[in-house]
């Protein structure tokens, strides 16, 4: 299960950063992007399983990149991190696509079994189709 | 003013009830009470003054209209009495010639049939041309006297015929004299019949007139000498002191004083004699029905003025209260908009803050995280131990931000809120079942005393599990250990529902009831509570329409009353 490639895009890079060196420490192939455009095309060229995906960035709102992300690569999962309110309890993340959200500052845990969860759908969905 | 007010307020049956009065509505009550005491009592005095005055004018006019009945009665009596006695004297003139009469018999069997005729005349008297009275019939003895220099005597020469005025002549005795002159046949002399009559009849006469609707009636001269005794003014023959000349051939009618006591008064010529008739009756004002009156006047004044005062009494303290009232709701009302509009901007400005510290506290939790993980998977080096506490610590005051920062955003949070029936005992059963370990380990007893056929309500679940959540975890927060939390459910009317939360904690001091709804006021230890839990019970129920109380006494418990709408009734909430 450690074979699990995640695209972290997040503006703040201390976050990111920091983030992408536990995941990696955990085993996983972790790979970062500080802007939402990068973020987008980081997932063209290194077609991770799952996308953690910041809410608020200055170039592009996480949303526009949720939203281009699923179109053209639907397979791709992607978990929102927030850092604010969750708006309408998150359905509209769900409704564009997103496999969940999670509410900064991360509980590590959580976020494992999340990313878990999301690959295992990955899987089967890739199986199924 | 403060007296009366302070006497005033004594009558007072809101005073019973200790309704409490500060300075500016005692002075709104005293200047109340000026404003009714004036508009009542002004008109009911001048509706007793008038009333009084009106009343004096109408006695005033009747009893000036029945004295002129009086007086007039009086003046058609006296003048046919006077002119059926001046007729007898005429006639017998006519009747019988100077010879004949100048017989002492004729004379005196003539006074006797006329005495008969009436009682009054005394004498009888035939004077020859020279003023000597020839022939004398009656008690005294005056024949042979001389009347050629009376004044009578040369009036009944020019007039013929002749009334005197009442005096006392050669007899010494009040009299009148009706005379009357002839001819003496062939020549230009007269000769003079004369009867004289008592002075007393004349009065005897008036008094059968008297009645009780006046007090004096008598006969006055026109110099103002009384021809009759007088209550009033004097005894006949004297001056009367209150002569006035009435208009001619018409009777007058007037007020007089006389030794302080008003009179009203009617005087009116006689006609044919030389007498006018007066008529006194004591003023309304002496009479018993005007004092009566003025008595049944004066207990009607009082009466009214007192019922007055009672109702106004009444009025001004439900007037005052109930402006009282009002004015105590509309500051309820304000502070509770107040408080409304301070939760909804602290709300804003909470979510910009906990957003903002949100984003570095994420960063200090992944870099503290990357340290652990880096400490878990090197080998032992000096210290190890205590990086490793001392990162736990980093994390867990994170963890503390964290708690912070999310109930901010949850509490800032402007979520659709989802309408749907709701049972509210399965609710607060539910709610009881997430705390029931909890208060087990606290030995905290969690009652449910539900009614039974309690509506379901159209609310908002979450929200709701949400509320109840908070304020039962508060009671348990405030037991700490061993007490009990009730929980009771009814209906209040028709609109309404009620969850009472009964806790058997310390209680609230009066002082801080007031602040506990209030975001960030808490009365737990630093770090223990974040101050947020009850005001954003506050916000959510108010955005579910509801209402919340709380009653709480210290050493006993607090309760807090949780009022819910059963059909949700507007579109509301903040952010």
């Amino acid at each position: 299960m450690n074979e699990i490639k995640l695209l972290i895009v997040d503006d703040e890079e201390e976050f990111a950063t920091a983030l992408a060196e536990r995941l990696e420490i955990r085993g996983f192939m972790p790979e970062t992007a500080f802007y939402g455009l990068d973020g987008v095309q980081t997932t063209a060229t290194f077609s991770p399983d799952v996308v953690l995906l910041d809410l608020k960035m200055p170039d592009m709102s996480g949303i526009e990149v949720l939203e281009q992300i699923k179109e053209k690569h639907p397979a791709v999962e992607v978990i929102m991190l927030t850092g604010h309110g969750t708006g309408k309890g998150g359905a509209d993340f769900i409704e564009r696509g997103a496999f969940g959200f999670i509410m900064k500052p991360v509980n590590f845990n959580e976020l494992l079994e999340k990313i878990d969860a999301a690959y295992q759908k990955k899987i089967s969905g890739s199986q199924a189709s | 003013m403060s007296t009366l007010q302070e006497k005033l307020s004594k009558f007072s049956i809101f005073a019973l009830y200790g309704v409490t009065k500060d300075k500016s509505s005692m002075r709104f009550r005293a200047m109340l009470y000026c404003f009714m005491v004036l508009i009542v009592y002004i008109p009911l005095i001048f509706t007793t003054i008038a009333s009084s005055v009106e009343y004096g004018n109408l006695l005033l006019q009747e009893e000036q209209d029945q004295l002129y009945t009086n007086a007039q009665g009086a003046k058609k009596i006296l003048e046919i009495f006077m002119e059926e006695l001046t007729s007898s004297v005429i006639f017998v003139s006519e009747e019988y010639s100077y010879e004949d009469l100048l017989d002492q018999s004729t004379a005196s069997t003539l006074l006797v049939r006329l005495k008969k005729l009436y009682g009054g005349i005394v004498d009888l008297g035939v004077i020859d041309n020279n003023g000597i009275q020839k022939i004398y019939a009656g008690p005294f003895r005056l024949n042979e006297y001389d009347y050629s220099d009376q004044e009578w005597y040369n009036k009944v020469l020019v007039r013929r015929v002749h009334i005197s005025e009442m005096f006392m002549g050669f007899r010494r005795l009040p009299h009148f004299v009706i005379s009357v002159s002839h001819k003496l046949p062939g020549r230009d002399q007269y000769w003079v019949l004369r009867i004289s009559i008592d002075g007393k009849t004349l009065e005897k006469y008036i008094a059968t007139i008297t009645t009780h609707t006046f007090n004096d009636i008598f006969l006055i001269n026109h110099s103002g000498i009384l021809q009759t005794d007088s209550d009033i003014c004097g005894n006949v023959l004297e001056k009367c002191p209150l002569f006035v000349r009435p208009a001619k051939n018409k009777i007058t009618v007037g007020e007089i004083e006389h030794h302080d006591i008003k009179y009203l008064k009617a005087t009116v010529y006689i006609e044919g004699t030389p007498w006018i008739l007066g008529l006194f009756k004591e003023s309304y004002m002496h009479g018993e029905q005007y004092a009566s009156f003025c008595f049944r006047l004066k207990v009607f004044f009082i009466i009214s003025a007192a019922l007055a005062l009672v109702i106004i009494v009444l009025f001004v303290n439900l007037f005052a209260n109930h402006l009282q009232k009002i004015d105590k709701e509309r500051e309820i009302a304000m502070r509770e908009a107040e408080h409304t509009g301070k939760l909804a901007s602290i709300g804003r400005l909470a979510a910009g803050v906990a957003h903002e510290i949100n984003n570095p506290l994420a960063i200090i939790d992944q870099k503290a995280g990357l340290m652990t993980d880096l400490i878990d998977f090197s080998e032992d080096f000096k210290y190890k131990d205590k990086f490793s506490t001392s990162i736990e610590g980093i994390l867990d005051a994170v963890e503390r931000c964290k708690v912070i920062t999310h109930r901010l955003l949850g509490f800032a949070r402007r979520m659709d809120v989802a309408f749907e029936h709701i049972n509210v005992n399965d609710l607060l059963r539910e709610v009881l079942g997430f705390l029931e370990k909890e208060a087990l380990y606290s030995h905290i007893n969690l009652e449910l005393s539900l009614a039974d056929d309690l509506p379901t309500i159209f609310s908002d679940r979450g929200q709701l599990q949400q509320i109840f959540l908070n304020i039962v975890n508060n009671g348990i927060d405030a037991i700490g250990e061993d007490g009990d939390i009730v929980l009771i459910t009814s209906q209040r009317d028709e609109e309404t529902i009620e969850v009472q939360i009964q806790d058997s904690g310390p209680g609230i001091p009066p002082e801080l009831i007031t602040r506990i709804f209030d975001p960030f006021f808490t009365t737990k230890e630093a770090g223990k509570g974040t101050g947020l839990g009850l005001s954003i019970t506050y916000g959510l129920i108010k955005k579910l329409d509801g209402n919340i109380s709380v009653q709480s006494e210290v050493g006993k418990g607090t309760t807090f009353t949780v009022s819910l709408p059963i059909n949700k009734t507007r579109e509301g909430g903040f952010t």
